[in-house]
């Protein structure tokens, strides 16, 4: 009968420490950060380099590294039962505003207190603005990583479009002049991130996505900037709906393509290919935007995090700020103004959109709280729209309320004053 | 003599029903409350009694309406393109493979089997290279100038060869069990009675593996419904959200990059599960009935 019982109780001890073990185990280890991150591609290998180089120099917390596939899905899981919260995090740009509504982000004041150098003018402005909600500071910007547009030297030569680069600005009617110039299985432009150059094009015609605090996707100059980019299209100068315009891009194939800055590793190894980086195409003749986000340090709200361990946040970000250039290879734009300054940084590609001011203020980085769910419709209509697959009136209907019906039922105000 | 108390039971059973009560009856419990309420995962649920429901199922302004209903046509497309091919096929190479003239059954098994131990993600990716216009087979090598993924009917072609490449093998495992418990002497005395091999098909082998047939047809039907890997990989949904299912609006809902709308996002789920509970139980009960 003991026998029994002790079998039982050892079967039920087994089942619980297997439960148990789904935890993360070492989130409240004293001496160590656990950081994660989403960066479950290339680049979590670069942020691998940049820890181990932090942990070579002997810190009093050590941190610990945890790519974390599906992150966001983990970490509202670790928030709701407070358990297994880590002490650092990397975030996106688009969702700061959403977490600081909910609360779960603490302020990076006692971070910033202990590293001086961790403050505004150190970085770029629109990395560190993203963080900035009414005044309080909630993140460290690590990067900026945008939409830019390469381009085939080969192809621009043979083609005599070279001349489209002078004022760094190729507008939409210059690659119209590409019309009928190409043979059938060339193209001037893809159709890669379509949703990003849709939402750059608003900047350039001086839109926005928001009015009052309201989604505006339902705008005219939403219409205009799917028609412009429409027209593209419709000359047949944009690679063919559903075929691989990346690929293209680097079998020499395409003269243009919107893409993103982490994408220059992959065209590097493409034997042959001799490209170049500027700015995304424009529907204006004065203006140019590379639409953009930002990978971002936050510390979810966590009442186990001492206050050692933040001291030991703030000096890895510290570290993070001054040896960045490290996180270049990954294609990205650090954040620190150090680093981007630094002849090192030079050398990379993307160091195009921090030769001036100008390029600089082209890193646009949308920072309206419902962006995530404006950037859904866009994302899901974008395709059919610039191909003329759906009308433009009514789709854009649809897109708006989708908006709207996501913010009301979020129990966002925006809608509350609509109905 | 004092009744002895026999936990034998309990420690067999224990473990399971620990594991059971905390990954399923537990969560789906929270889930059906959670579709009564508003949530965004952080904070409490906001209780709002029917209001989910009745917007998904009568407001037809609302995006949820749409959504869902929208989802559910594409999700029993999927459920009547996929089905009845991976019943019907498995049925039929397990018959092929018993005769006793073919050889190397255990070869051609694996062969089948294999593709089912492959993650759907990655064999998404092997099939999107398969009918990529300029890599793939059906470019280079029959000619075909299609953008699969973006062009219907290709884009549910695609997503139709997968499933079935990858859901033969299961199936077919369990008819090759049954066929082959079925006594031998059955067909030895039908033969005698003149019956041909299709006779011997419908009259003998359908019967007697009546019970894997309904457990089979059940289960690859709730799987079906539960769709989701393989048109988010392949079409992404597309083209003009022709390909969209169920699992796909409720996921982008509950995870979307936006803060979450679980509440809706859950009574889709709940009606989901009660359209798959109902098909269920009816096709149980009109295939027992049938068989009785």
């Amino acid at each position: 009968m003991k026998k029994k019982l002790g079998a039982l109780l050892t079967g039920v001890a087994v089942t619980a420490s297997l439960l148990a073990g789904c935890g993360s185990s070492n989130a409240n280890d004293p001496n160590t950060i656990t950081f994660w991150t989403p960066l479950t591609g290339d680049d979590g290998a670069y942020m691998d380099n940049l820890v181990k180089e932090y942990n070579a120099t002997n810190p009093a917390i050590k941190v610990k590294h945890v790519v974390t596939s599906d992150m966001y899905t983990k970490i509202s899981t670790v928030l709701s039962s407070g358990k297994g919260v880590p002490d650092l995090a990397i975030i996106h740009a688009d969702r700061v505003p959403g977490y600081v509504k909910q609360k779960q982000l603490e302020p990076m004041t006692t971070v910033m207190q202990a590293q001086p150098e961790l403050k505004e003018a150190n970085f770029l402005p629109q990395a560190w603005g993203a963080g900035n909600i009414d005044g309080t500071q909630y993140t460290i910007p690590l990067d900026i990583h945008s939409n830019v547009m390469y381009y085939n030297k080969d192809l621009l030569k043979k083609y005599g479009a070279e001349s489209f680069l002078d004022d760094h600005n190729v507008t939409i009617d210059e690659l119209l002049s590409l019309k009928g110039k190409l043979p059938a299985d060339e193209y001037a432009v893809n159709d890669a991130l379509m949703g990003w150059v849709l939402l750059g094009q608003i900047q350039n015609l001086g839109g926005d996505i928001q009015q009052d605090g309201k989604p505006a996707v339902n705008t005219p100059v939403m219409k205009q900037a799917i028609e412009d980019i429409k027209k593209i299209n419709d000359a047949g100068l944009m690679t063919p709906f559903g075929e691989d315009g990346y690929l293209m891009f680097q079998s020499g194939k395409v003269l243009f393509s919107t893409d993103g800055t982490w994408s220059s590793t992959a065209h590097a190894k493409v034997e042959g290919l001799n490209f170049g980086v500027t700015n995304v195409y424009s529907a204006s003749a004065d203006k140019f935007t590379n639409r953009a986000s930002s990978h971002m340090f936050a510390m979810f709200n966590n009442e186990k995090r001492t206050d050692e361990k933040e001291k030991g946040v703030a000096s890895f970000l510290e570290f993070i700020r001054s040896h960045s250039v490290e996180w270049a290879k990954a294609g990205q734009i650090p954040a620190s103004k150090e680093v981007v300054e630094s002849a090192d940084f030079k050398n990379y590609m993307q160091s195009f959109f921090t030769s001036d001011e100008k390029e600089i203020k082209s890193l646009y980085i949308y920072t309206y709280e419902y962006y995530p769910y404006i950037a859904e419709a866009v994302d899901k209509y974008v395709g059919d729209l610039i191909r003329g697959n759906v009308p433009i009136d009514e789709t854009l209907q649809t897109m708006q309320k989708e908006v709207e019906d996501k913010i009301a039922e979020s129990g966002g105000a925006a809608a509350k004053t609509d109905k | 003599m004092k009744k002895k108390l026999n936990l034998a039971p309990a420690f067999f059973v224990g473990p399971h029903l620990i594991l059971f009560l905390v990954f399923v009856v537990i969560p789906t419990i929270y889930g059906i409350y959670v579709s009564f309420t508003q949530w965004n995962l952080a904070g409490s649920p906001n209780w709002v009694g029917f209001s989910n429901y009745s917007t998904i199922l009568f407001d037809t302004s609302s995006t949820f309406h749409t959504q869902f209903f929208n989802g559910l046509k594409n999700t029993l497309l999927f459920v009547l393109f996929t089905v009845p091919p991976l019943i019907i096929l498995p049925l039929a190479i397990a018959v092929a493979l018993s005769h006793k003239k073919v050889k190397g059954k255990t070869f051609i098994q694996s062969v089948l089997y294999v593709p089912g131990l492959i993650s759907i993600s990655a064999s998404a990716l092997i099939f999107t290279l398969i009918f990529n216009k300029q890599l793939g087979i059906t470019g280079n090598v029959f000619g075909s100038t299609i953008a699969w993924a973006t062009h219907q009917p290709y884009a549910w072609i695609t997503i139709i060869i997968l499933t079935i490449w990858g859901g033969v093998g299961g199936n077919m495992i369990i008819y090759r069990a049954s066929i082959s418990g079925v006594s031998e002497e059955l067909y030895e005395s039908a033969e005698l009675d003149g019956a041909g091999s299709i006779r011997k098909f419908f009259s003998i082998t359908l019967p007697s593996i009546n019970f894997p047939l309904i457990f089979t047809f059940v289960m690859t039907t709730a799987g079906a419904f539960n769709v989701f890997g393989q048109p988010l990989m392949m079409t992404d949904g597309g083209p003009q959200q022709s390909t969209s299912v169920l699992m796909m609006y409720i996921r982008q809902l509950a995870f979307g990059s936006g803060e979450s709308i679980a509440g809706m996002a859950s009574a889709m789920a709940v009606l989901l599960g009660l359209v798959i509970l109902v098909i269920s139980a009816l096709q149980y009960y009109v295939m027992n009935r049938n068989s009785n």
